[in-house]
């Protein structure tokens, strides 16, 4: 355990945060987009964790930032959901791809 | 308030100079009220005239009961200096510049304190009486306007000028040189016209500025120092520009208006040069201030190349204003304005306020400058009055007079003749005045008729007219006991001492003698002219009337003023004048007295040329039925009706080259080929506007082409977002590396 680095927790939010993206980017469903948003939170949490485990200089604030993202998680996922909601009350659908009123 | 007018009585003044200032607020305020409230349009309202009237009427009481004041004060009485001061002047701090705390280490040392723009009103001898002048006057020419401008009650008025006009070439003086059509002389019956040109009324519009002018020349007369007098002057020539251009449908008066503008801005160009120089010199710009500096020759402060300078400046401003060579040209042309506002501002009180200031900064001017005011005083007023000779439209002999006359005062200023000047100046304004509003009951008497050629034997038919203007032309032509005699006499008396002294300047004697005969010739020609003869023209002959007596109340007592105004004890001593005496006190220390001279000399020559004048005249146009100047004009002739071709020399040295600039410019400015169709792309690389609107239009497509960006799909956007961010890391890490 102690022989570990952190470099492997650092590759495992990466690509955590490189699905998170392509979720996003990809998916025409909005609750799969607050999915993906989730991911990439969730890998800037890894990241946060994972220098505090193993940089001394970051031991109290790294934890206390990744509880903050579960906090702002959470918060962002309320008001996210809300909008969905709207957006499917006013378009009968939840495919973000007819949400383009505000085209240019 | 009676208490504090009793303690400082010059708060008289200042009361008597906000009166019309109030009128002037409330008439625009009524006026701006009436317009966003009313009904669109109703016909032109009578209250807004009583009230100028009255405010100028109370005015002139305020400047009569100060007068009075002023020269029974008692320490006036004695000679306390500073008591009188005291009573009669304050000044108060308007804004505060460049004001140094010296208990802060390091801040520049003013070597002068030169801390505050100041208000402020000082009434002298020469003050009270101009005052008293102006108020008095004005409110005759308000009540004389009540009447004359009766027509612009109606809520139509046809305005045939501008017809005429329309059809009319445009008269070359300013820039109009490119019509091929011949010109219209003077007075030429006008083509027929098949438009008809009305506009609205505007009878409020005209007492609102003399109101608003009321206000600038007595704030120019009663101010201490030269910023405040500087801010009345151009006040006054504001107002001067709105009622020439009064009928401003006209080419001929909006040009007119221009011009006098113009004119005007050359020389407060200058008069402003003298104030700031008079602010660096002493830092203080209180008139009464400065000349104490010069109490014992020029003070050490001002170089003597700035001192010229100064005085120069400070001429030029009065040139300007006026009216004197080679500025002279605006004043004729200013007759377009009503004729009581030319009684008023052209005649009586605006360009006197020139001869005014060179009385008021006299200890400011160097001998030199002294002796170019001579000299510019003498040229002009033999140059206006030879061209008075030949005019034939009965404003334009007035105003070339008033030139000649004003060219007297500065001649008069000049060669030392202080009292002389300002004495001439007062009386002046009261048989100009009369003049112009004799004039102005007889073009309204005829209808709009001015022209000299088609009147004649109208003295049958105005007889108050005929007579106080016969007052007027015997005044104005120096005839013993009538006021213009005194001040004339005195004039032409300073004149003579001066070549005495020094006989190489004896043109400075000879041209306004010779002026005095022709002075009288021309107002004789005048006069026979309009009133005897048989009549010229049956149509204006049959239609003309007797003004109403609104009109002709204001001639009698400026008759009256014209005749008595200057008289003293024993009458027939020219010295004697009570009004010349007056002003005798207030005399800069610095002038030498004008005494001297051979004064039976002075006034025996000048009363054998008003003589002569006025005799050649009789024999010439009384009762004679000749047109004068039937057929075409001979050389002399010719060259005195171009007015000595300042007009055209002026189109060719300025008007025109600052027009082909403007057309360079324009052209510059704007596309070469005016095409009709609206082109999508204005881009003209070769213009300014090209520039500009390629630049405007670079941005506008910019816009168009990025718009497409905004495609509103969130995955575009996230997946631009994503790629963004990586690529800056790897740029970032490439630059690290």
């Amino acid at each position: 355990m102690s022989e570990l680095g952190p470099t492997p927790f650092l590759i495992l939010a990466a690509f955590l945060f490189a699905c998170g993206v392509v979720c996003v980017a990809a998916k025409r469903n909005a609750i799969g987009i607050l999915m993906g948003v989730e991911l990439v939170l969730n890998a800037a949490n890894l990241n946060l964790v994972t220098f505090a485990r193993f940089d001394p200089r970051f031991r109290l604030e790294g934890q206390v930032f990744a509880l903050l993202v579960v906090v702002l998680a959470a918060a962002e996922a309320a008001v996210a959901l809300a909008i969905v909601l709207n957006f499917y009350n006013t378009h009968t659908t939840v495919d973000v791809d007819d949400g383009n009123e505000l085209k240019g | 308030m009676l208490d504090t007018l009793t303690a400082i009585p010059g708060r008289l003044y200042v009361v008597a100079t906000l009166l019309p200032l109030a009128a002037f607020a409330l008439l625009l305020l009524a006026g701006t009220v009436r317009a966003l409230a009313g009904p669109p349009y109703r016909r032109p309202g009578r209250g807004g005239a009583y009230l100028v009237l009255a405010a100028m009427a109370a005015s002139a009481a305020l400047g009569v009961t100060g007068l009075v004041t002023f020269l029974n004060d008692p320490a006036h009485l004695t000679h306390e200096e500073t008591a009188l001061s005291a009573r009669w002047s304050e000044r108060v701090d308007w804004v505060r510049v460049g004001r140094i705390d010296p208990t802060i280490p390091g801040s520049p040392a003013l070597s002068t304190p030169a801390l505050a723009l100041e208000l402020g009103y000082r009434i002298d001898h020469l003050t009270a009486l101009l005052f008293a002048m102006i108020t008095v006057v004005g409110t005759l020419i308000v009540l004389f306007s009540l009447g004359y401008m009766a027509g612009e009650t109606e809520p139509t008025v046809e305005d045939h000028e501008v017809d005429r006009q329309a059809h009319a070439r445009r008269p070359a003086a300013l820039g109009g040189g490119h019509d091929t059509t011949p010109p219209l002389f003077e007075g030429e019956r006008p083509p027929p016209h098949p438009t008809h040109f009305h506009r609205r009324g505007r009878f409020g519009r005209f007492f609102l500025y003399l109101a608003l002018f009321a206000f600038s020349m007595l704030n120019l007369v009663i101010a201490d120092n030269l910023l405040q007098i500087f801010v009345g002057w151009e006040l006054v020539g504001v107002c001067s520009f709105f009622l020439i251009g009064f009928n401003y449908e006209r080419p001929s008066a909006a040009r007119a208006a221009t011009k006098a503008f113009l004119m005007n801005r050359v020389g407060d160009a200058g008069f402003l040069v003298a104030i700031l120089i008079a602010w660096s010199a002493f830092g203080t710009l209180n008139v009464r201030d400065i000349a104490s500096t010069f109490a014992g020759g020029p003070p050490p402060m001002l170089s003597y190349p700035l001192w010229i300078v100064m005085g120069v400046g400070l001429f030029l401003g009065c040139v300007g204003k006026s009216a004197q060579m080679p500025l002279h040209t605006w004043l004729p042309d200013a007759m377009e304005g009503p004729t009581p506002v030319s009684a008023l501002i052209h005649a009586a009180t605006m360009v006197a306020a020139g001869v005014y200031l060179v009385g008021r900064c006299y200890a400011l001017f160097a001998p030199e400058v002294l002796l170019g005011i001579a000299y510019t005083g003498a040229v002009t007023l033999f140059v206006a009055a030879t061209i008075a000779l030949v005019q034939t439209d009965i404003k334009r002999v007035l105003a070339f007079s008033t030139v000649s006359q004003l060219g007297y005062m500065m001649l008069a200023l000049g060669v030392g003749g202080w009292v002389a000047g300002l004495l001439h100046l007062l009386t002046h304004a009261f048989f100009k005045a009369l003049l112009f509003l004799g004039a102005g009951s007889v073009i309204h008497g005829c209808h709009h008729e001015q022209d000299l050629r088609r009147m004649g034997g109208l003295a049958a038919k105005m007889r108050v007219t005929a007579a106080t203007m016969l007052v007027g032309v015997l005044a104005i032509a120096g005839t013993p006991l009538l006021s213009g005699w005194y001040s004339k006499d005195q004039v032409l008396n300073a004149a003579l001492a001066f070549a005495h002294d020094r006989p190489e300047h004896l043109a400075l004697f000879v041209l306004p003698l010779v002026t005095a005969g022709l002075t009288a010739f021309y107002m004789a020609r005048l006069w026979f002219l309009a009133f005897t003869g048989t009549p010229r023209d049956r149509h204006v002959f049959d239609h003309a009337a007797e003004s109403p007596p609104v009109m002709t109340l204001p001639l009698v007592v400026l008759a009256a003023f014209s005749v008595g105004v200057a008289w003293g004890w024993p009458p027939w001593d020219a010295d004697a004048s009570y009004l010349g005496k007056l002003l005798h006190e207030s005399r800069p220390s610095t002038v030498a007295d004008a005494g001297g001279g051979n004064h039976l000399l002075a006034g025996g020559l000048a009363l054998l040329a008003a003589a002569s004048g006025f005799g050649f005249a009789a024999l010439r146009y009384w009762k004679r039925e000749t047109v004068p100047s039937a057929g075409p004009p001979s050389g002399a002739r010719r060259f005195l009706l171009h007015k000595w071709y300042f007009d055209e020399l002026y189109d060719r040295v300025f008007v025109r080259p600052a027009v082909t600039v403007s057309r360079l410019a324009g052209a510059f400015d704007k596309r070469p080929t005016g095409d009709a169709e609206p082109a999508r792309s204005r881009v003209d690389g070769g213009t300014l506007d090209g520039w500009l609107n390629a630049v405007g239009q670079g941005a506008a497509a910019a816009g168009r082409s990025l718009r497409r960006v905004q495609t509103g799909r969130l995955r575009g956007y996230v997946l631009v977002l994503a790629l963004t961010a990586v690529a800056m890391l790897g740029i970032l890490t490439a630059l690290a590396g």
